[in-house]
């Protein structure tokens, strides 16, 4: 069951991190924070994007699912 | 003929791979694991975090959970340098796949092991991967609970080890070591323990992300101690803009370090929005020379790395040098000795991302070298997930099979992760050593025709004669296995044959290095001689294999094999000698941690068989439960037919005979043996046997008998049959075949039981009682009552006759002795004859409410034929001939 979702990170993320890191997801740049969004597969899927986010030392400040 | 050795693609970009030179005594990347990290001279001893530190040790439970990069552990580790302790510090760094309970609480008593902490004696490493038994933190916490100063222990990465079984078993040892432990969790995220029970009993001391934060005046001094005057608003900008994270703040220094004007430098990063190490790391990294940042690009993708990894990485011979001075400015690596360095989680986490920006497609050949340098460097367990990165699923198949530690899949502590890594193996993999690795994961699920399937294609790539000995010698235990699964001793023997000439043919000190391998071939070939009846032999090789080496690995060997060492015993009549091996075989799996679910029953059923024999039917029914809820219910013809058989004798001392015949008609074809075991066909005879006698069917109980040999055993149980029949001549007829002496305990005594009947319905009672005398002497030693309650109404006569006899045998149960009324003893339900699996609770509750197969297909996603063939392992389990019946005996049993 895919779900949309968006996720906000504090800060602009650089080119090399938002294609590299997490290549499955798109994203646009707003004052001060960086929103992706996308596909999420599923549980798994989600629990691991927020492992990355984390090891990859970023901040997330949002996480919400979107209305299909 | 000499073993090839595997060939090594030489890198692409041309040039051999260089070889490692073999490490130094011990392995010091195990080593690094259990000591804290050198802290840096860049390193800031903040005196508040300090005191907190030491404050809340005074506290069962101390948590450091910050992000990552927070500067947690060169916290702690210069703490547990510096402070003043109540006891000795043991270190534990956590790894990827700790989350395995087996694997974590291994690592744990390792670490305690390295810091010289005494452990108790009932507590060795685990057995296997995935459990745990709740017995190992127990007796690791009663140990620990009575020391004069606690340990104060260590655990850093803690998030690594973060699943809800590791969660549960730490929090028993917390709770039960008393003051003998200290704990210091260091984590990225809060551990699953009940952290509100710990709050509440003021049991826990935590410093969080905010409380590890530098402040403006911690960030002056970090910065002043990488060279760096910043002034007093520069430093409160820089302070806001990493809000005191001291991976920023590192980096920071690091961006700046060389800089003509380190506040213009930072003012720019300032007043930018991007993201902290997103931003600095790439800047840091550029200002690296070209080779620096091409090996820390190439060595992101190893977990640690070491200077002769790093140059078959980069293709140079540049990495000493490198690494060295990365050292020294306090970049990226942290050293661990002889030659090894980590580099920092967080940087390389993202320097990976770096490196698939820079290099697409680099990674799989990266993996591809480090797979081939660590497996030259002896490193099996570490160069294999490297050569399934790389996709060179081949490679990793041929090397655990070269290196003879194909063994490691089928138990200990590996067996799990090996698993876990070649079932990811593509269909598209090929040649004699993948198909050694399909058959072992297949015999592993017990499924022999996969598992022959799979050897047969490996032979046939590589016909006898060619191929590696260590590939015909893995082949041949694998046989062996299946042999055993199959029942059959002439094949076991036979790939056992196979297997010791191939023995020769192989690198002795690759033989001594996985003893795992021979432990293995000699258990599974004692079972097989075992379940064929060649007592002898089997016991040979079980008694090898019991005293094979202590390690986690031949654990579950050992294990098995002191439990079939002790149903020879019980086979053979030695109570006393089966109940000794039983209890060991049992003590031997809960010293390595092994749960209910894998133990192999066999000890439960040898101890439920000894204490039915003696009349104690409460603690038979209860080892019965457990030898039901062990690995081989179901699967191990072993356990199999001895659950039916005892099950029956459980059921006929209730009463029960219908019953006990149907228990036994389930034992007639134990899957997946296909081959009959002569003393299986015989047990179950004499089950039958006597549950015809007990529904007082003579004719049929001779009849059972013809399917039994021609032992003493049967002979009793004929001229049971006989006298129950009123023909007390032929009774004495049959007894003939019974010698006097020599026979088991158990025969001897039903014999001169039966006897003593015989001539006292054929009217010499003095004979009789001389038969009871000795019977009541053969029985003495072994407590085996049963055979007299057996003979009840008649025994309890003749003591009544001669009070001095019943006198001289106190041990009889005292209603046969006294004449008093029995005990009452409560009517407990027949056993079952092993639990229902989650699958057959769906099947049955659907029953239960009346639903028809068909019905009950669709409702599970299941094929008819499946559901069927579930309702047919219901019937078995519970012991049933239909469903209403099952149904009926599932509510007794609470099932439902």
């Amino acid at each position: 069951m895919p779900m949309h979702y968006e996720i906000r990170v504090a800060g602009t993320m650089s080119e090399t991190m938002l294609s590299e890191g997490f290549p499955e997801l798109d994203s646009y740049v707003v004052p001060s924070q960086t929103v992706l969004f996308g596909q999420v597969v599923d549980e798994a899927h989600l629990y691991g994007l927020l492992d990355r986010f984390r090891a990859l030392g970023l901040r997330v400040v949002e996480f919400r699912q979107l209305p299909d | 003929m000499p073993d090839s050795a595997p060939s090594r693609r030489p890198p692409a970009d041309g040039g051999p791979v260089p070889l490692p030179s073999p490490l130094p005594g011990g392995d010091p990347v195990l080593a690094a694991r259990f000591a804290a990290p050198p802290v840096p001279r860049t390193f800031v001893r903040r005196e508040r975090l300090g005191e907190r530190l030491s404050e809340g040790l005074q506290r069962p439970l101390l948590l450091v959970n910050g992000p990552a990069g927070a500067g947690k552990t060169l916290l702690v580790a210069d703490w547990a340098a510096t402070a003043q302790l109540p006891g000795p510090v043991v270190w534990l760094t956590l790894e990827r796949g700790d989350e395995a309970p087996g694997v974590f609480w291994a690592q744990l008593l390792a670490a305690l092991r390295h810091a010289g902490v005494p452990l108790p004696a009932d507590v060795a490493g685990p057995a296997r991967a995935a459990e745990v038994d709740t017995a190992l933190p127990d007796r690791l916490a009663a140990g620990l609970s009575g020391r004069g100063t606690p340990v104060v222990l260590v655990l850093d990465e803690f998030e690594h080890a973060g699943s809800p079984a590791v969660a549960e078993g730490l929090d028993g040892l917390l709770r039960h070591a008393a003051g003998g432990l200290r704990t210091v969790l260091i984590s990225r995220a809060e551990p699953l323990l009940p952290l509100h029970r710990y709050r509440a009993a003021d049991a826990v001391a935590e410093i969080r992300g905010t409380d590890l934060a530098f402040t403006a005046e911690e960030t002056a001094v970090l910065l002043a101690r990488h060279g760096l005057a910043l002034s007093e608003a520069g430093v409160h900008a820089l302070n806001r803009r990493t809000e005191g994270w001291a991976a920023g703040l590192r980096l920071c220094a690091l961006a700046t370090e060389h800089a003509d004007d380190p506040e213009a430098c930072l003012r720019e990063f300032e007043a930018g929005n991007s993201t902290v190490a997103d931003f600095l790391l790439a800047e840091v990294l550029q200002a690296q020379p070209a080779e620096t940042q091409d090996l820390l690009l190439r060595t992101s993708v190893l977990e640690r790395t070491h200077t002769g990894l790093a140059d078959a990485l980069t293709g140079r011979q540049d990495a000493a040098r490198i690494l060295e001075e990365l050292r020294h400015a306090n970049a990226f690596v942290t050293p661990l000795g002889h030659g090894w360095y980590r580099q920092h989680t967080l940087f390389a986490e993202i320097l990976r991302v770096h490196l698939r920006a820079r290099n697409p497609g680099l990674e799989q050949e990266l993996h591809r070298r480090a797979a081939g340098w660590l497996h030259a460097a002896g490193r099996l367990a570490d160069a294999l997930p490297h050569a399934a990165a790389a996709g060179d699923w081949e490679q990793a198949a041929a090397w655990l099979v070269d290196d003879l530690a194909l063994g490691q899949l089928l138990g200990g502590l590996d067996a799990a992760r090996l698993d876990a890594l070649f079932t990811r193996m593509p269909e598209q993999a090929e040649g004699p050593a993948v198909e050694l690795v399909r058959a072992a994961l297949a015999l592993a699920r017990w499924d022999v025709d996969r598992g022959l399937a799979h050897l047969g294609r490996a032979e046939e790539s590589a016909p006898p004669g060619t191929g590696s000995a260590a590939a015909r010698l893995s082949g041949a235990v694998l046989r062996v296995l299946a042999a055993r699964l199959l029942g059959s001793a002439d094949m076991a023997e036979n790939a056992a044959e196979t297997a010791a000439e191939l023995e020769r043919a192989v690198p002795e000190e690759r033989l001594r290095a996985h003893p795992e391998l021979k432990a293995l071939l000699l258990a599974e070939l004692g079972s097989a001689q075992l379940w064929e009846g060649r007592f002898d032999a089997a016991r040979a090789g079980l008694t090898a294999a019991a005293e094979a080496a202590d390690g986690a690995a031949q654990a579950a060997a050992r294990h098995e094999s002191l439990g079939r060492l002790a149903l020879i015993d019980l086979l053979l009549g030695s109570p006393g000698r089966a109940e000794a091996h039983a209890v060991e075989a049992i003590a031997e799996a809960a010293r390595c941690g092994l749960p209910p679910s894998a133990h192999s029953g066999v000890g439960h059923l040898v101890l439920a068989e000894v204490a039915f024999d003696r009349d104690d039917l409460a603690v038979a029914r209860a080892a019965l439960e457990r030898a039901a809820a062990g690995s081989g219910a179901g699967r191990d013809p072993l356990l199999v037919v001895g659950l039916a058989v005892l099950r029956a004798r459980l059921l006929l001392a209730a009463g029960d005979a219908r019953a006990a015949l149907l228990a036994l008609a389930a034992a007639e074809r134990p899957s997946p043996a296909d081959k009959p075991s002569p003393w299986a066909r015989e047990r179950i005879a004499l089950g039958q046997c006597a549950a015809h006698l007990a529904a007082g069917d003579p004719a049929a109980a001779l009849r059972a008998l013809t399917a039994a040999g021609e032992g003493p055993e049967p002979a009793v149980a004929a001229a049971q049959a006989h006298l129950a029949a009123g023909d007390p001549r032929a009774a004495l007829a049959a007894l003939e075949a019974v010698p006097a002496r020599g026979a088991r305990p158990a025969v001897a005594v039903r014999a001169q039981l039966v006897r003593a009947r015989a001539v006292s319905a054929a009217g010499d009672p003095a004979a009789a009682h001389r038969l009871l005398a000795q019977a009541l002497a053969a029985a003495r030693p072994d407590r085996l009552r049963r055979p007299f309650r057996e003979a009840g109404p008649w025994v309890r006569r003749r003591l009544q006759e001669r009070p001095a006899l019943a006198a001289a045998h106190g041990w009889l149960p005292r209603d046969l002795v006294a004449g008093l009324p029995r005990p009452d003893e409560p009517a407990a339900p027949a056993p079952v004859v092993e639990r229902l699996s989650e699958r057959e609770h769906d099947v049955l509750v659907r029953v239960a409410q009346m639903m028809s197969t068909d019905e009950i297909a669709g409702d599970l996603h299941l094929s008819v034929n499946t559901v069927k063939t579930h309702l047919k392992s219901i019937n078995r389990k519970l012991c049933a001939t239909r469903r209403g019946e099952a149904v009926r005996r599932a509510r007794q049993l609470d099932l439902l």
